[in-house]
């Protein structure tokens, strides 16, 4: 198969993915008991503005009727509008997702950057203290609760040490070159909240996969040709290790998001999930399900790309 | 003290237990268990809180006086000290126990019920499983906790509905375990040989396949359970618990809404405790008894 038709394939997937969540966000909305008019609805509201509101929201129509024209919309990038704000869901959260994307793909960046040596160094010394102080560490790593690391990591860094800001996502009044600057800065805290949630999964998985690899064939001859332990590491063994953790991180893109929203709430971070839990406290359900939609179009498409990573790293994803 | 306990922590799991009754190999992984240090302390610890849920709501009041020492640090009267409106937050986190391993314990019961039928029927029928196989890729892929922020905002906030919540995007995570599992033994000479014997597909389900895939489902019900653990809690984090019943996320949200989140710190600490020591040793059980069915790790029996 070609990189084009491999790449083709892909992006079908990722299609068929929107559409799965577009619908079944249709679906929740209709079949739920709560009514998208009485939700708004208070003391004063009269038959007559809820009847409004369900004409507005097309609820009087069949539910055919009503799923086209859902897709329809969506289609021209129209979200419905705001309960509380009364402008476009799109513009509530065109200028959130942004930020979510810049947390979420950071501690992505940020989790393979500090993960690859880590379980490098664990599996080549296996059973040693630095393998078992990894482990250790993974483990615990993946039962954390991300607002609890949150604060921990708000309180001790932000707070005591004041190395790095506790929150918003930059500061105001910088310019250019400075402002780049202060939202590298603002993203240290949440960024590395959530790359420690991501962390431990990363570093076990690659480091079983690598301890396995190192057992393997291959790794052996290359010993008995006299090829370097580090470029054996490195260069053969890693290659071949890096795949399964791949896989898991396409995996667990939809998790990153959802400590995304948390972590956004910690850290009063302007992203969708702090959007969500403005949207919550206000029961905007058009924004609750527009951000819903939009985190995971961002999942979707950083799903593809990691599938089209994982084709780069391992020639044969290609040819079956 | 050794063989009660994991009765205490699967009891409560209708599935596990007469599945693990036809398994002779489980004595042997129970010994094997046993001698496990970390993974039997953190069975201790597990033990304890479900005690704690159990018992403990029984021996201390509940957390809904209001009294006049507000945000108090951790001292003789008030041992975890108290919150903004002057709690007990030793009762707020004793209460909350119970409420999340009832959320754990319930929401993972249907998740891994309705998620092993689907996987083991899926692979008992060909037909079907392709459909299944989609739906749970698809169900996966998609940011599981904004969905469940949808469906909890939607219903309304409450016990019932956080466990169906979790359950409902809990499923095909224990589907996508048990399904290749379940895939290979359908395939083994056995089933055929019962297929022989009966057209009663249901019989050969309940009596061959699921036995076949008891391990997994066991793993899987600790992963679930920890997983049910942290969803709630964020739900609950983000104002979707329920309002009338305390909860670690509970104690987390009413701290992060007075803004003492940071200065109070015990207000952060000990509800962050509770949910770190409920999910880091059931992961240490699902570990430990990982290791004691590997016959490599398991040393000789």
């Amino acid at each position: 198969m070609s990189i084009a038709s491999f790449a083709l394939r892909r992006l079908g997937r990722g299609v068929l993915t929107v559409w799965f969540a577009v619908t079944v966000t249709f679906l929740l909305l209709r079949l739920l008991p709560g009514d998208p008019a009485l939700a708004v609805s208070s003391p004063t509201q009269t038959e007559a503005t809820r009847a409004l509101l369900l004409t507005q929201y097309g609820l009087d129509k069949p539910l055919a009727e009503q799923y086209l024209l859902y897709l329809g919309q969506l289609l021209r990038g129209n979200l419905g509008t705001s309960f509380t704000q009364s402008v476009p869901v799109l513009d509530v959260l065109a200028a959130r997702i942004p930020w979510t994307i810049l947390l979420t793909v950071g501690a992505l960046v940020l989790t393979v950057v500090i993960g690859i040596p880590l379980g490098v160094l664990a599996a080549s010394r296996r059973g040693g203290f630095l393998d078992k102080a990894v482990q250790v560490f993974g483990v615990t790593g993946q039962s954390l609760f991300v607002p609890s690391i949150g604060v921990l990591l708000l309180f001790v860094v932000g707070l005591k040490l004041r190395w790095a800001p506790i929150g918003g996502a930059y500061s105001d009044g910088t310019y250019g070159g400075q402002w780049y600057l202060s939202v590298l800065h603002h993203l240290v805290l949440p960024g590395l909240s959530l790359t420690l949630v991501q962390l431990g999964s990363y570093v076990l998985t690659l480091r079983a996969t690598l301890v396995d690899a190192l057992a393997d064939d291959y790794v052996v001859l290359a010993r008995a040709n006299g090829l370097s332990e580090r470029r054996i590491l490195w260069k053969h063994a890693l290659r071949n290790a890096l795949l399964p953790a791949t896989t898991l991180i396409g995996l667990q893109l939809g998790f990153l998001v959802g400590g995304a929203v948390l972590t956004e709430t910690v850290f009063a971070y302007p992203g969708v999930g702090r959007g969500i839990y403005e949207a919550v406290t206000q029961l905007d359900f058009p924004v609750l399900q527009g951000a819903f939609l939009m985190l995971a179009l961002t999942v979707v498409v950083a799903n593809t790309l990691t599938d089209l990573v994982y084709g780069w790293l391992d020639p044969r994803v290609k040819a079956s | 003290m050794s063989a009660p306990l994991p009765e205490a922590v699967l009891g409560g799991l209708p599935v596990a237990a007469p599945a693990a009754a036809t398994r002779p190999a489980s004595s042997s992984t129970w010994r094997a268990f046993r001698r496990q240090p970390l993974g039997m302390a953190a069975l201790v610890v597990l033990a304890l809180l479900v005690l704690v849920a159990v018992v403990g709501p029984w021996v201390l009041a509940a957390p809904a006086s209001y009294g006049t020492l507000v945000l108090a640090a951790p001292g003789a009267g008030h041992l975890f000290g108290t919150d903004a409106l002057g709690r007990d937050v030793l009762a707020e986190v004793v209460y909350g126990t119970r409420q999340s391993v009832l959320v754990a314990v319930a929401a993972s019961a249907i998740a891994i019920v309705v998620g092993t039928l689907v996987a083991v029927v899926g692979a008992y029928v060909p037909r079907l499983d392709a459909v299944v196989s989609v739906v749970v890729d698809l169900t996966l892929s998609l940011p599981v906790l904004p969905l469940m922020i949808l469906v909890a905002a939607l219903a309304g906030p409450s016990t019932t509905t956080l466990v169906l919540v979790v359950a409902a995007f809990s499923w095909p995570e224990v589907t996508r375990l048990v399904r290749s599992q379940a895939l290979t033994v359908v395939g083994l000479a056995y089933v055929d040989a019962a297929r022989l014997m009966t057209r009663n597909h249901a019989w050969i389900i309940a009596r061959h396949v699921v036995p076949a895939v008891t391990p997994v489902i066991v793993v899987s019900v600790v992963v679930t359970a920890s997983r049910a653990v942290l969803s709630a809690a964020g739900l609950a984090f983000l104002g979707l618990g329920d309002p009338t019943s305390w909860s670690w996320g509970r104690i987390l949200y009413e701290a992060q809404s007075a803004g003492a989140m940071v200065s109070a710190w015990w207000l952060t600490l000990f509800p962050s405790l509770a949910i770190l020591a409920l999910v880091l040793s059931a992961t240490l059980v699902s570990i430990a008894y990982n290791d004691a069915r590997n016959p490599r790790t398991a040393g000789p029996a």
